[in-house]
């Protein structure tokens, strides 16, 4: 199947989403979107097309055990999965402060960030993608892969603020318009994964604005930038 | 902190760092609104079940999977549930019961009031480029969308080769296409 043909594509992403995909067909078309991130927008893109239907449809309380059969299928708290990383030193910002403005920063930072991962659970192949600036200079999120090297994580350095009428939105800049990743949580245990095909690539930039609450209405950044910073290693 | 503060984009993200709370608090403002499309597509209450349980399963542990550029998050989950759904309804019907809703019916579930104020534009939208489309391909595309219709039982539905109704939706889709983004 030839995916880079633009109209066979967008044919099978829209019968993706309309739902007359055989089951086979439809899981090999789920592998390709996985690793096509044109795929993937064009599977969006259909899928918000029709999405007023589902939106026009009356809801329906589903049984309450239903929930309790959901919460026995996944399971008890594996205590591997679902405790946090602890992170002491990565999440000190007077650590970060340390480092901010000096050009070997990076690389110093990968050291230490190595050494305490010897000790704290390991990650596989922790890289740094990139660390976004506050307009002082001072690192107040950083990208890295963490064990998922087709994942991105951004993190909070330090505690970020923000009130409930707004939210943090990330940015990719590389040439065109911005292309929208998703919202940062303030807290600086919270992750934003994101599928590093949506990465800019090296020099490109990642950047965070200042949006409404649910993030930028018309898809491209409205407010402020507060942090940004260079991409200096895409790890595709 | 109460769930009212966030929404489904949020909750998500939460899920995919294993926030059992999130996680919760996620199905729990999202799971009516996935039944009823779980119940549009299966009419079985024991099928939509079935198809709800497997969609939050996958969810929590595909949670990482989402990315904006798959559109909103309740949209990602909705796609997820259909598929669930149509999934189920291809397994255990062994002849879907055909339908004979009347064109207004279909077309009622594309002009019915949004929950979501700022998405009445394309509601209206939808519905005018729906009517663009001849009458047997917008029946098959409604079909199809909103209660799972395989190529095989469009083609019985509308009494015409499956090969018609597969180049109905292409062409159908195409136009929809350029009506909505037009």
């Amino acid at each position: 199947m030839r995916y880079d043909d633009p109209k066979l594509r967008e044919l099978l992403a829209g019968r993706y989403i309309l739902g007359t995909m055989a089951p086979l067909a439809r899981a090999r078309f789920e592998r390709v979107m996985a690793g096509d991130a044109t795929v993937a927008r064009e599977v969006g893109d259909w899928a918000e097309r029709f999405a007023p239907i589902d939106e026009a449809t009356a809801p329906v309380a589903p049984p309450g055990a239903l929930w309790r059969r959901i919460e026995a299928e996944i399971g008890a708290p594996a205590a591997g999965r679902r405790q946090r990383r602890g992170w002491p030193l990565w999440s000190s910002l007077n650590f970060w402060r340390g480092f901010a403005g000096l050009a070997t920063a990076v690389a110093a930072a990968a050291i230490v960030y190595l050494g305490v991962f010897q000790v704290a659970p390991p990650i596989a192949t922790p890289n740094f993608i990139a660390v976004l600036n506050d307009k002082n200079g001072a690192p107040a999120w950083i990208a890295t892969t963490g064990d998922q090297p087709d994942r991105v994580f951004v993190e909070a350095v330090g505690r970020q603020t923000i009130d409930a009428a707004h939210s943090f939105q990330l940015w990719a800049i590389a040439g065109g318009a911005p292309r929208p990743l998703g919202l940062l949580s303030p807290q600086p245990t919270q992750h934003l994964a994101v599928a590093s095909t949506s990465l800019p690539p090296t020099g490109g930039v990642l950047a965070v604005s200042l949006e409404p609450a649910g993030g930028s209405p018309t898809g491209k950044p409205t407010g402020p930038v507060l942090f940004q910073g260079k991409v200096f290693s895409n790890p595709l | 902190m109460p769930e009212a503060e966030f929404l489904p984009v949020e909750l998500l993200q939460r899920v995919a760092v294993g926030d059992r709370a999130a996680f919760a608090a996620l199905y729990r403002t999202t799971s009516a609104k996935l039944f009823g499309v779980a119940m549009r597509i299966t009419q079985r209450r024991d099928w939509a079940e079935d198809a709800l349980q497997e969609s939050f399963v996958a969810v929590w542990r595909r949670a990482v999977d989402y990315d904006p550029v798959k559109g909103s998050a309740m949209t990602w989950l909705a796609t997820i549930v259909r598929h669930r759904a149509i999934d189920q309804r291809r397994r255990r019907a062994s002849t879907a019961e055909a339908r004979s809703e009347p064109e207004e019916a279909l077309l009622a579930l594309a002009s019915g009031a949004s929950d979501r104020a700022d998405r009445g534009a394309e509601l209206a939208a939808l519905k005018r480029c729906l009517l663009e489309l001849e009458t047997q391909p917008r029946r098959a595309v409604l079909l199809a969308y909103a209660y799972g219709y395989t190529h095989e039982e469009l083609a019985r539905d509308l009494a015409t080769p499956v090969g018609t109704v597969k180049s109905w939706i292409r062409r159908s889709l195409e136009r929809l296409k350029r009506c909505l983004d037009g």
